[in-house]
């Protein structure tokens, strides 16, 4: 089966910046893939170059069997896009957004657009300057998709959506992915892209860093536990411990993180004389932060 | 029937394209009116041949209905207006659309980037053709005022002022792809505008300047007289050659832009 979207070694370059590494990833058909990483990891600079408003540098994208760029066109009319910061014309309304895009798309499924613009509770009859960026946002949704696409490229589509409308998009999403369409969605929020993705790939720095399903990321994910001794404790006795890291110790009380078997860690704990031992089940969050953490750059805005 | 984009293009551009040709109008048919009476102060002719003269524009004798129109209309103020509207909309749609953030949900239509911008190009012929059209309707108005000229060269000059307009626009759209900036591209679209009517103007009293006329888009559009001997076959020629030079180089820079 064709792959909907497939990377071979994406890379893009402006001067001496790289904003994308060597980026190669494959989508299946009725995927929802979230593409997680925090801002100005790349996310968009990648999104960009599958719909060809961006040339790579180096590699290439193949998207529903159609080369990203040399087909972009064919690739264009299976595909919906919502672009990172949408702006729409702002004297038009929303219907004149809506009327004219389905009109360059060759004509698009009326019932379909009616549906949209009540299930997104679009604000259509004014112009698109006096509306809030919710509002707006809303219309770029029905744009990416009324022409009933076999994928969906939305890059943070959620931004600005009040928690309702998240659900009702998520809602859309879900049926999408149903009938055996593609969802390739970016987040910076690990939260929302855990409801809704059946994989995730991590991007910092303009490289992938983890591609896993939900399950296989949590699986991974770093154990918290909290252990209180009898006395106190040098933290060295347990950070020489394989998979363990300890995040904190004052005296008698040290709180770890444990990845993969706990085996290890917990022989070397009851040596020491525990009195209470609390441990978290694995969090995804815990994961994701330590990829943001592991960023020199961040630790720098961190210190400040 | 229009094109999806140049049709999108035009209704974004309603308001200006009115404003323009409504103006434009409006002055014009005051010059026509204000003929009669000063189609007889002959001391007026003597102003032209000057170098100040040339720089606005005025060639031959201000009395005669070609000089008088020559002066105050197609040798410097309908090309100005004419510059300002297909310069500005070089700028605009592209460069600046990408600045503004809108030329993206454009670009992943299904459309090649080719047929976007030739539906562009499209649209800003519409808006000088409507701006022409404007002008050389009142102008010839002017025959109810004494001021007959040739409705062949009223239409021929206004024809190779659009084509003129859309040289320079193109050349704008190809900088504003070219360099993804919309202050960039209008700096580089005017800049060249002025220079090719100075060196135009100036040529017909600076002998030095003379040969170089023929750089100048102005020479092959009003520059020469047309107004009394007619645009010519080579007249057109060389401003549709320049339109198509200039629109071959959007298309290249187009298709190779990163966008936003």
């Amino acid at each position: 089966m064709t792959s909907a979207i497939e990377t071979f070694g994406l890379t893009k370059r402006y001067g001496t910046t790289t904003a994308v590494a060597d980026l190669s990833l494959r989508v299946e058909p009725g995927e929802v893939f979230g593409f997680l990483g925090p801002n100005g990891a790349g996310k968009s600079t990648t999104i960009r170059m599958l719909l060809a408003l961006q040339r790579p540098t180096r590699g290439r994208a193949r998207l529903l069997g159609f080369d990203a760029a040399a087909d972009s066109a064919e690739v264009h009319r299976r595909t919906g896009y919502l672009p990172g910061d949408l702006e729409l014309f702002p004297r038009l309304t929303g219907s004149q957004h809506i009327a004219w895009f389905a009109r360059a798309r060759g004509g698009v499924d009326a019932s379909l657009v009616e549906q949209l613009i009540e299930r997104f509770q679009v604000v259509a009859d004014r112009p698109v300057r006096e509306l809030s960026k919710g509002n707006r946002q809303k219309i770029g949704l029905v744009l990416a998709f009324m022409h009933r696409p076999e994928l969906l490229v939305l890059d943070e589509p959620t931004s600005g959506l009040d928690p309702l409308m998240q659900h009702e998009f998520e809602n859309a999403l879900r049926e999408v992915a149903s009938q055996g369409r593609t969802v390739f969605l970016s987040s910076h929020e690990l939260d929302e892209v855990q409801r809704i993705a059946n994989r995730i790939g991590i991007i910092k720095q303009g490289r992938l860093v983890a591609e896993d399903t939900v399950d296989g990321l949590r699986r991974a994910a770093p154990q918290k536990m909290e252990v209180r001794f009898r006395r106190p404790v040098d933290p060295a006795t347990l950070s020489t411990v394989t998979g363990v890291t300890v995040t904190g110790s004052d005296g008698p009380r040290m709180t770890l993180e444990v990845t993969g078997e706990i085996a290890p860690a917990l022989r070397v704990i009851a040596s020491h004389d525990p009195v209470d031992l609390l441990s978290r089940p694995a969090n995804l969050d815990e994961l994701f932060l330590s990829f943001y953490r592991e960023s020199p750059d961040s630790e720098v805005s961190h210190a400040g | 029937m229009l094109a999806d984009i140049t049709r999108l293009e035009l209704r974004l551009r309603r308001r200006s394209t009115i404003g323009y040709a409504a103006g434009m109008a409006l002055y014009t048919l005051v010059v026509v009116a204000l003929y009669p009476s000063f189609k007889n102060t002959t001391s007026l002719d003597s102003l032209s041949g000057s170098t100040a003269a040339a720089l606005f524009g005025v060639t031959g004798p201000l009395t005669s209905p070609g000089g008088w129109l020559n002066g105050n209309i197609y040798g410097n103020f309908f090309p100005l207006i004419m510059l300002l509207l297909t310069i500005g909309y070089g700028a605009a749609t592209l460069a600046g659309q990408d600045e503004d953030g809108t030329l993206a949900l454009l670009t992943v239509l299904p459309l090649r980037r080719r047929a976007i911008l030739v539906q562009k190009a499209g649209a800003m012929a519409l808006q000088a053709l409507v701006l022409a059209a404007a002008v050389t309707v009142c102008v010839l108005a002017g025959r109810g005022f004494e001021l007959t000229i040739s409705p062949g060269a009223a239409i021929g000059i206004s024809v190779a002022l659009v084509l003129m307009g859309l040289d320079f626009g193109l050349v704008t759209m190809a900088a504003g792809v070219g360099t993804g900036r919309r202050g960039t591209a209008l700096g580089i679209g005017a800049g060249l505008a002025a220079a090719s009517y100075l060196l135009s103007s100036l040529a017909s009293t600076i002998s030095w300047i003379h040969p170089g006329r023929y750089l100048s888009l102005f020479y092959w559009s009003v520059g020469n007289d047309q107004i009394s001997s007619g645009v010519s076959a080579a007249d057109f020629t060389v401003l549709i050659l320049a339109g198509l030079v200039a629109l071959t180089a959007a298309v290249i820079a187009f298709r190779r832009a990163d966008l936003n």
